[in-house]
């Protein structure tokens, strides 16, 4: 079963499928499969975010259906936000909001271990399981290349009772949803440990292999970046690094997504507490960039975004309405892009690979793109 | 006292081999060589263990060219001597062999070639009776174990009239199968040896040893064969059974002597066929031959696998078509009997009674339905590696690293135990891609490796054991080095030879007979051929691929990695056990996801046997070899080792 998503480039690199068995193992950023299993309906199936999913049963599940968007998920709150602390806007990624909160849930015990993305060198991503500030700081940053996160999640909640707080990517959350549905106590007992999800915004990731052959290519030493960020209405990837900025025509780092990502309707990570994205408002890009947007979306998210808000670790304001409306429309292109990238690759509009052509939003954008198509 | 040296007309049962061996005793044997293969091994196996008493050097040469040479030089010393291998080791001496009948002998020197119709012990079921045909040397084919140890010492008499070697060619249903045999004598005094090569250069006696001039010794040689041929047509070891007037003859040799013989009893037709039985089958005995061929127009020629003596006898038909008229063949050709494959009593009864028009009694209904009854109840079984045997862990890291590295890397195959990767893909875990001859696989994956250039950028490996590293993947690893070829090369080293019986090879430091002898070191090989080396336990799961992992996305080298640990069957580790192994039911996921029986489906060493009330795995104590391994892959740690005292 899974190789139908492993073999047809459907795999994300999320992790989901990985520590559940020894079928699965995560190696440089690519999901293999070690052996063959002939169980139909087994965990890595039924986690795997490129697989038919319940979304009406998960929205249910998470979310008030008052606060539900077809755009962009649920939506509690919509606000710029960004850490008190300047020292932590310095290492992180514009406003440190994620960092910040995943700080502040671990300080106040809502959470005994975090799983973030790790800063590895070489791009090799194994997912970094932290518990201190220190351990947090080190790994702060957007990373460009996939984590497995969720295989560390599964390896933590399996060797480990206590509650865990994760960094995810859209594929990611939706994964660690999915396994919310899950079916045998042991099943939902791990994933009851999950306590907090922060989600972030994505629009792709890149083949760590190709990703690196192009770094090399253009004479940027893997260890001299420090960090790597998509300015504002400027084509380009801008990297920092100890000899000073460099950036590289988007085009080329084009050539380097993991395809996968071309059939990803979720830029937001709409299964998470709250998402966290950079505040692109291309006219004020100096001003905002050391901004987050942030989303809020469950009542738990609510709750430690108020938390941190209180404990002056957080700054939030409203964000402007444009801003709003920015987002909405970028994340309906991408779910229009996927849909027609995922008929391009199935060769039928009645063939949708994981998705259900039923499912309400998949319809209204699917529409969309038949109207266009007339 | 081995019954090997039983004294004269002591009736004593012998394995095929057995009685071959007997025959080169009773014939003087002084040197024996060989290469083991299946079903040949006993014969040196036998002579090794008597070879104290009876004044014999016996070797396991590298391979069988090398065998036959070291063999030669002893008939060119003026002793006898003997080599012996399995059909396709006759293709590998073939070089020498086909330079040895020009240059002539001089000790009697036997070729002894055991061939495996039916490839029951083999991945082929080549027929090297055609060699004698086409080096023009003698063929002696022996029908019972009487004849099996008979026909041996005549060889040697023969080879001794002729000045040239003679082939002695059995089959596994003559080799292993056993009889009754009444010995004869054990010569009393023993050869000295002398090479005289000074005399004049035509000389065969004690001039150099060489085959040329070529065309005269050509001429020579032929001549050498007619003398045989007159040896041949009053040899005993061709003789007619059957009627005066038979309807059908029969003319078979070897074991298909005995299916006939079966095939007739078994369809009452001993007053209608009659059995010309060749012991001599090259040259034919043509005198005899037409004698024979008088008797009736209906001609069934009986042998296996290929139709060697029915296309020899055709020819010899053809030109005494005159003097014994017209004849109807039946056989391989005409598809009376099939044309690949092993045969036995009943197949054979199935083509006579279709010739003779008669049906051989069935068997009773009542039987047949309980035998449809019973077979289903049979478990299938597939050949499989031991338990504790390092080849299959040695898989399980080939197909992690094939499965990390991601590029659908290509295996290539060799002979031994692990070639049952190739013929079970299960047990390889689905690894290997090619299976050709001893070697070959090396060369192989030495010509894949070079077509880069023409788009297949694939990694290429091949694996070996250690008996076959020496035997003919030197010359192919040297190839990879010289001409750049990127392969990662795989040394299963296992200290033996282990497929054919466990015998010693050059990487052993003991011979035959188990006397020491220095050992000749693989990895110093390869790192003189300019190879990066490693060696590593195969048993060390983890440590294994990681090495063989970082090998494969090395570019541009040629990589080797001996996997070193010792057969299961080693007198070292038979029997003993290093760990004790156990299941803990209550960590054992069985059939659920998180598992999925990785063990006893995917890993499947037949010690790990699947419970199906309990639905756990569960150790056959008494099988389990105690190596150790399984307690590495099982996910749930269910499966404990504890170290035995």
């Amino acid at each position: 079963m899974k190789k139908h998503v492993l073999e047809e480039d459907l795999c994300t690199g999320c992790g989901a499928c990985v520590n559940l068995c020894p079928y699965q193992v995560i190696y440089h950023d690519r999901t293999v499969q070690l052996h063959h299993c002939d169980l139909e309906d087994g965990n890595c199936y039924a986690f795997c975010p490129r697989t038919p999913s319940d979304l009406a049963a998960l929205k249910k599940l998470l979310f008030e259906s008052d606060d539900l968007t077809t755009e962009i998920g649920a939506v509690k709150g919509y606000y710029f936000s960004r850490a008190v602390d300047p020292e932590l806007r310095k290492i992180a990624q514009h406003g440190a909001t994620v960092t910040a909160l995943m700080e502040l849930a671990l300080f106040e015990g809502l959470i005994d271990s975090a799983i973030v993305s790790s800063r590895d060198q070489e791009f090799i991503q194994n997912g970094a399981i932290v518990n201190d500030k220190i351990e947090i700081r080190k790994n702060a940053g957007s990373k460009f290349t996939v984590s497995p996160t969720v295989a560390a999640f599964n390896r933590v909640a399996t060797e480990d009772k206590g509650n865990i707080g994760v960094v995810a990517t859209p594929c990611q959350a939706l994964a660690m949803a999915k396994m919310k549905l899950s079916r045998t106590n042991e099943d939902a007992a791990k994933i009851n440990q999950l306590k907090l999800v922060i989600g972030l915004y994505c629009g792709w990731t890149l083949s760590a292999e190709k990703y690196t052959k192009l770094l090399l290519e253009k004479n940027i030493a893997l260890k001299s970046i420090i960090k790597t960020d998509i300015p504002a209405g400027k084509n380009i990837l801008e990297l920092y690094t100890n000899n000073g900025a460099k950036s590289i025509p988007f085009d080329e780092v084009q050539a380097c997504i993991r395809e996968a990502c071309l059939y990803c309707m979720d830029s937001t990570a709409e299964y998470a507490d709250v998402s966290v994205g950079s505040a692109r408002f291309a006219g004020n890009w100096e001003e905002v960039r050391q901004w987050n947007q942030l989303i809020v979306r469950t009542k738990k998210g609510k709750e430690l975004v108020d938390l941190a808000v209180r404990r002056g670790v957080l700054e939030v304001r409203e964000a402007p309405e444009k801003s709003l409306k920015e987002l909405k429309a970028a994340a309906v292109n991408k779910k229009k892009n996927a849909l027609k990238n995922i008929i391009r690759k199935s060769g039928s509009v009645k063939n949708l690979l994981y998705l259900d052509g039923c499912d309400p939003v998949v319809k209204k954008y699917l529409g969309v793109e038949k109207r266009l198509k007339k | 006292m081995n019954k090997l040296l039983s004294p004269a007309k002591t009736e004593v049962l012998f394995m095929g081999n057995e009685a071959i061996a007997r025959g080169a005793l009773e014939a003087g044997v002084s040197v024996v060589s060989g290469y083991p293969g299946t079903p040949s091994s006993e014969v040196i196996e036998r002579l090794a263990e008597v070879s104290p008493e009876r004044n014999l050097y016996v070797e396991w040469s590298t391979n069988e060219k090398v065998a036959l040479e070291v063999a030669a030089a002893a008939s060119f010393s003026g002793l006898r001597s003997m080599c012996v291998m399995k059909q396709n080791g006759v293709n590998v001496a073939s070089d020498f062999l086909l330079h040895l009948a020009s240059s002539g002998t001089r000790g009697g020197i036997v070729l002894v070639e055991c061939e495996d119709p039916g490839a029951l012990s083999s991945v082929n079921e080549g027929e090297s009776r055609y060699f004698a045909r086409m080096l023009e040397v003698p063929l002696l084919e022996p029908a019972s174990f009487q004849e099996a140890k008979d026909l041996t010492k005549w060889a040697f008499e023969l080879s001794e009239k002729i000045r040239n070697v003679v082939i002695l060619r059995s089959v596994t249903r003559m080799s292993h199968a056993s009889g009754n045999v009444i010995c004869g004598k054990l010569p009393e005094k023993f050869r000295t040896a002398r090479f005289i090569s000074d005399g004049s250069f035509m000389d065969p006696l004690r001039g150099p040893v060489v085959s040329t001039p070529v065309v005269v010794k050509h001429g020579l040689q032929q001549k050498k064969l007619q003398v045989a041929t007159e040896l041949f047509e009053k040899s005993p070891f061709n003789n007619y059974t059957g009627p005066k007037h038979p309807e059908l003859l029969i003319i078979t040799s070897s074991a298909c002597f005995l299916y006939s013989k079966e095939a007739i009893a078994l369809l009452g037709l001993q007053k209608r066929v009659g059995i010309l039985k060749l012991g001599c089958t090259w040259p034919l005995p043509v005198k005899l031959l037409k004698k024979y061929l008088r008797l009736t127009d209906k001609i069934m020629i009986v042998e296996e696998v290929l139709p060697f003596l029915e296309e020899n006898i055709k020819v010899a038909a053809m030109d005494m078509l005159k003097e014994t008229g017209i004849k109807t063949f039946y056989g391989k050709m005409d598809k009376t009997l099939p044309s690949v494959g092993e045969l036995n009593p009943d197949l054979v009864a199935a083509a006579l009674g279709k010739i003779m028009k008669v049906k051989p009694k069935s068997l009773p209904a009542g039987y047949l339905r309980e035998i449809q009854k019973v077979a289903p109840l049979i478990p299938p079984r597939e050949q499989t590696f031991c338990p504790g045997c390092p080849h299959r862990a040695s898989f399980w890291n080939i197909n992690t690293a094939l499965k990390l590295d991601g590029r659908e890397g290509i295996v290539c195959g060799d002979i031994g135990c692990y070639a049952m990767a190739s013929l079970f893909p299960a047990i390889g875990f689905h690894t290997v891609r090619t299976l050709h001859s001893m070697g070959s696989g090396t060369g192989l994956a030495s010509g894949f490796a070079k077509l880069e250039a023409f788009g297949l950028d694939k990694p290429v490996l091949a694996v070996c054991g250690d008996s076959t590293f020496y035997h003919a993947v030197i010359p192919a690893l040297i190839n990879a080095r010289h001409n750049k070829a990127d392969i990662t090369f795989i040394v299963l080293d296992n200290a033996g030879t282990a497929m054919t019986g466990f015998q010693p090879h050059p990487g052993i430091n003991e011979s035959a007979i188990g006397e020491p002898l220095p050992a000749v070191d693989i990895a110093a090989i390869c790192k003189a051929i300019g190879a990066k080396v490693a060696v590593s336990d195969p048993f060390d799961l983890e440590g294994t691929s990681k090495i063989l992992t970082s090998f494969m996305a090395e570019r541009g080298s040629l990589k080797v990695l001996i996997m070193r640990q010792i057969c299961a069957l080693s007198p070292e580790k038979k029997g003993k056990k290093q760990f004790q192994m156990k299941v803990n039911e209550e960590l054992c996921l069985g059939d659920n996801c998180g598992c999925n029986r990785l063990c006893t489906r995917i890993f499947r060493c037949p010690a790990l046997t699947w419970d199906r009330i309990k639905k756990k795995a569960l150790i056959d104590e008494v099988i389990c070899a105690g190596c150790g391994v399984c307690y590495s892959i099982c996910p749930q740690k269910a499966i404990t080792r504890t170290e035995t005292e």
